[in-house]
């Protein structure tokens, strides 16, 4: 299937070219408004969207519904739930109740694709993984996760990602209901080999009255990929997003989003962080909407990017639309080398230029990794930015925390 | 004879020249001071000597040691034994104090063919100067600077010199906005380090460091060059007179 030939068709063209059940007519409806992205779209006009719709592939999607429970992870290999986590409810099923206001066309035809998600329920306090495995060749591989978590609930997810194959697409995401008082801290490690298969991430986030939502998403690729999301925030919710980016050959990564405050005093703060080599080119698309009844929101938005090389190129465009006086806001967006000032007080203590420089990216990279407050998690995504960065992990306990210093001077 | 020996050296920030033909020896062992007005150049020479990237020399020498350093990289010139203290300590957010010191340290020891410091060697070290001068240890573990009060920032810098044990020790307004204990305890690391062996280039606009710091010698810096060197004796004249009393008529 190309996807791109749904943009000719009605709604009616679009569920039976999908081949999706009628009860997702409104899904198409919105389809056929939104359109599948092309090269022209405004937030795809970075990403070479076109190497994505344009490609005639036979679309996989999730069926099976047999998978064992066991130990902290969600491991999806190629669409199918492989095991599952204990103390988390699983369900393979359709799922109808999308977001009617998304930005993404990707996003309904993830939606229609998807003939049953896979659908998690979490009643209570607990801490898991989720793994994708990316194994077969040229496939449109399409599937959908949904979360519940219920009120009250305390839930931390880490998301990582082994992509095996190389021609294949990949279209999936989140729809993540979080209700109220309950807390989410989800850490997303989107790195991806080389030459692997393309995925788009297109998610959908509800955070209702008094939840917090905490969102990491770390991006080391050498391959190209797309991380998009929708959050709405309730009354008195909170959204706080850190987004690290660093790209080691000629791609195209990065995060396309909004964040739209429906309701009062709710909090938001995105920053994304970006270091670019070798040509490659950072996408920061990210708005942020305050709405009328949004009253005493707080909403807060930074990019800051360092480019390496004369060569890559940073996409930064940071968006607020506010309805409201009675707010406090901000937002910017910075790209440039490193800090001059820092490199040469480093070379001044002794420290090679090359070396100062390594020091100076890992600390900026460093500010981001430790928006993880789960240092278990925070490690992880470390080693995978050293292997990133150095080719290889060499952590000493020095580098990376100090409770060690005691164990060492037995003191 | 002179561990540094900065000879007709002439230099300009941007266009403008602010170093115009200075002469300076730092002898052995010897504390020497540099004092001046605003503008005179004082913080530019400091610049100038290690090698800062603002600073255009377009004449002149630095000699270290024998060796003509004038050209040489930064981190040449502190792998050979020369320490500026920062007038104004830069902050670095997530390069770790503790990390950032020992990469130094072990970068001058292999420099000098020795062994590196393991990290249980290097820590025990540390925490030892750092509580000598005053240095509360959580700081040891922050980002470089980030968030340390004038007093911490200078405090670290002596931690960092008392660490690296250069050979030649630039102070570029060591004093300013500390207050007395402070001032006392910085002056405590800097009078540890006089073994009579190593120099001390001791930038200031005030002679308050010099109640605790026994200069050798007092140098008055003007215009870009040295107009006068005398003993210490030399300050008593300029807390009387003032600059003006040195401008060349």
């Amino acid at each position: 299937m190309r996807v791109d030939i749904l943009n000719a068709l009605d709604s009616n063209g679009i569920l039976k070219e999908c081949k999706a059940s009628s009860l997702k007519k409104h899904i198409a409806n919105r389809l056929y408004e939104v359109k599948i992205p092309t090269k022209k779209s405004e937030k795809y006009r970075y990403f070479d969207i076109e190497d994505f719709t344009s490609k005639d592939l036979e679309v996989v999607s999730t069926s099976k519904d047999k998978f064992k429970q066991q130990g902290k992870s969600l491991v999806i290999e190629d669409g199918e739930v492989v095991s599952a986590p204990e103390g988390v409810e699983v369900e393979i099923g359709e799922f109808l109740d999308v977001d009617n206001d998304h930005f993404d066309g990707l996003y309904y035809l993830n939606h229609l694709l998807t003939q049953n998600a896979i659908i998690l329920r979490v009643k209570r306090d607990i801490s898991f993984n989720i793994k994708h495995i990316f194994n077969k060749e040229e496939v449109f591989l399409n599937y959908r996760v949904v979360i519940f978590i219920d009120a009250n609930s305390f839930v931390e997810i880490y998301e990582s990602i082994e992509a095996n194959s190389k021609d294949s697409q990949i279209l999936s995401g989140y729809d993540i209901f979080l209700s109220r008082d309950a807390n989410l801290k989800f850490f997303k490690n989107q790195t991806l080999n080389e030459n692997s298969s393309l995925p788009i991430f297109t998610n959908y986030f509800k955070v209702d009255s008094n939840a917090t939502f905490k969102y990491g998403t770390f991006d080391f690729a050498k391959s190209s990929g797309l991380n998009l999301f929708k959050s709405e925030l309730h009354s008195n919710s909170s959204f706080n997003a850190m987004h690290l980016l660093f790209t080691t050959s000629e791609i195209k990564a990065g995060t396309i989003s909004e964040i739209v405050h429906l309701d009062k005093s709710s909090k938001s703060n995105q920053m994304a962080k970006n270091i670019l080599t070798n040509g490659s080119r950072g996408i920061f698309d990210a708005l942020i909407r305050v709405t009328k009844a949004a009253k005493y929101t707080s909403a807060h938005q930074n990019s800051k990017a360092i480019l390496l090389d004369s060569k890559s190129y940073m996409a930064s465009k940071p968006q607020l639309e506010i309805y409201i006086d009675e707010l406090e806001a901000s937002h910017g967006s910075t790209t440039g080398q490193l800090d001059e000032n820092a490199l040469f007080y480093l070379r001044s203590r002794g420290i090679n230029k090359a070396e100062a420089v390594k020091m100076l990216i890992l600390a900026f990279a460093n500010e981001a990794i430790e928006f993880v407050d789960n240092k278990e998690i925070a490690n992880h995504i470390y080693v995978d930015f050293e292997k990133a960065y150095y080719g290889s992990s060499d952590i000493e306990c020095i580098k990376t925390c100090h409770e060690c210093e005691d164990m060492i001077l037995g003191s | 004879m002179s561990k540094l020996e900065i000879k007709n050296l002439k230099a300009k920030i941007g266009d403008k020249e602010i170093l115009k033909g200075l002469d300076l020896a730092l002898e052995e062992g010897k504390v020497h001071v540099i004092m001046g007005p605003n503008g005179a150049g004082k913080s530019t020479l400091s610049k100038a000597i290690v090698g800062h990237y603002d600073i255009n020399v377009t004449d002149g020498k630095i000699i270290f040691k024998g060796k003509d350093i004038t050209n040489e990289e930064p981190e040449i010139r502190a792998l050979e034994g020369l320490f500026l203290s920062f007038q104004h300590p830069v902050e670095i957010p997530g390069v770790n104090n503790a990390y950032f010191l020992r990469t130094a340290v072990n970068a001058k020891r292999r420099y000098e063919g020795k062994e590196e410091l393991n990290a249980a060697e290097f820590l025990r070290e540390m925490r030892e100067i750092a509580k000598e001068i005053g240095l509360k240890p959580e700081l040891l573990n922050r980002s470089l600077n980030v968030g340390f009060s004038g007093g911490e920032k200078k405090r670290n810098e002596v931690l960092q010199m008392m660490m690296l044990k250069p050979d030649v020790i630039i102070l570029d307004e060591i004093d300013s906005g500390l207050d007395i204990d402070a001032l006392k305890d910085v002056s405590k690391g800097i009078n540890k380090l006089r073994d009579g062996k190593r120099s001390f280039l001791i930038i200031t606009h005030y002679s308050r460091i010099l109640d605790y710091v026994k200069p050798d010698y007092i140098h008055i810096l003007m215009d870009g060059k040295v107009v006068k060197t005398a003993g210490p004796e030399l300050v008593e004249k300029l807390e009387k007179e003032g600059y003006s009393s040195f401008e060349e008529k």
